[in-house]
């Protein structure tokens, strides 16, 4: 119905505000919240990657998969396909919609969370662990110099929210 | 201060599935680099069943053989969603539009589309709704009288919705209408008692509430379309 549309767009308003903010200031209310980790950094077309010596994990962030809906198939590249900053690697396809996921990183795939064929909605309870995407063996390390850090992602959140 | 946001209009006619899409790759790399700005193509296709990403061809339920001496075209496409049929009196629109630009996801743009059908319906009489969960559509009861699958590449949008105003709902034997079991499927015509008016006003019904619904301050309608 249309007042459901109406409705929605009304508590995403309300919760302008709190998009983004990181979970641990506000641990009461972290369910309303779209988290946002230390330590990882992100894109501004929301992915996140950690970066743990010569292996770079990639998902993509709990503020995507909130505006995302429930992930009901997650398509992947193979191991050892290269993968280039800011270009696709994979999609999900939630609502009758398939997304483009973008790389945060150029290099090559060397992992693959296969789970997630099985299990998509990880993408949903769990997108900072268990619905990791990739694993990439960087190629170019200063490809992260041109990522968010969690406090600049968030503010991107917010503004994006903001802008309707 | 509102920033004034054109919605342009590209009115089609029929056109064949495969020359929309090119049309829409086009218009979607136009859009990612601001050659263009937020469009919509409004559109009727002739008599051709669809797949999406997931390639649910076990919904086919006729050989594909069978369906080209039927006179129906298949095609395998990147959109969400699962099995279709579009054909002639059964209204399209493809929006191409920036999601970023106004601050939507993937969910909160299939809800405006399912609201544009809604709308649209209750303009004539006919109670809808959206689908339950895993159901994204817009339905009538238990009859399905709009269908959505769409595609969302660096945050532009192709596909979008297709509305039933008085297409040969026969078509739909051949599949399980996206991969729902059990649910039928319906049409304005079926809906309504009384006489309905032209496609084209309908089409344009469909065009000023997406106008609406996405916030733009109006539509125009574009001259010199490109030959297909």
């Amino acid at each position: 119905m249309a007042s459901k549309f109406w409705a929605s767009s009304a508590a995403n308003a309300l919760k302008i505000s709190c998009s983004g903010t990181k979970i641990s200031a506000f641990p009461a209310l972290s369910r309303c919240f779209s988290s946002v980790l230390d330590g990882l950094k992100y894109t501004k077309s929301h992915e996140w990657v950690k970066h743990e010596g010569s292996v770079a994990t990639v998902g993509i962030t709990d503020h995507a998969q909130g505006h995302l809906g429930e992930v009901v198939f997650v398509e992947l590249p193979e191991k050892g396909v290269a993968v280039t900053q800011g270009k696709g690697f994979g999609a999900v396809e939630s609502v009758k919609a398939t997304s483009d996921i973008n790389c945060p990183i150029s290099g090559e795939v060397i992992d693959v969370n296969t789970k997630l064929t099985e299990t998509p909605g990880l993408i949903n309870s769990s997108p900072y662990e268990d619905g990791w995407m990739i694993k990439v063996k960087p190629s170019s390390p200063s490809d992260l110099d041109s990522l968010l850090d969690s406090s600049s992602y968030t503010k991107h959140c917010e503004e994006e929210d903001a802008a309707h | 201060m509102t920033v004034q946001r054109t919605l342009e209009v590209w009115k089609l006619g029929i056109v064949k599935y495969l020359d929309a899409l090119k049309l829409q790759e086009k218009l979607l790399l136009d859009r990612k680099i601001g050659r263009v700005s937020d469009l919509v193509l409004s559109l009727q296709h002739p008599p051709t069943y669809t797949l999406g990403k997931r390639k649910t061809d076990h919904n086919l339920l006729i050989p594909e053989s069978d369906l080209k001496s039927l006179g129906a075209e298949l095609h395998y496409t990147e959109r969400g969603g699962d099995i279709t049929f579009h054909g002639p009196r059964q209204a399209i629109l493809y929006p191409i539009f920036s999601l970023r630009e106004i601050g939507f996801g993937a969910r909160k743009y299939v809800e405006g589309l399912e609201s544009v059908m809604i709308e649209v319906a209750s303009m004539h009489g006919v109670k809808a709704r959206p689908g339950d969960k895993g159901e994204t559509g817009v339905w009538v009861g238990e009859r399905k009288i709009g269908a959505i699958g769409v595609r969302i590449s660096s945050g532009i949008t192709t596909h979008g919705l297709a509305f039933n105003i008085d297409n040969d709902l026969s078509w739909y034997e051949n599949i399980v209408p996206c991969g729902i079991e059990g649910k039928g499927v319906t049409s304005l015509r079926r809906e309504v008692t009384g006489e309905l008016p032209s496609d084209d006003v309908i089409h344009d019904q469909l065009i000023q509430c997406l106008a609406r619904i996405f916030r733009f301050s109006d539509a125009q309608i574009k001259h010199d379309l490109p030959v297909l």
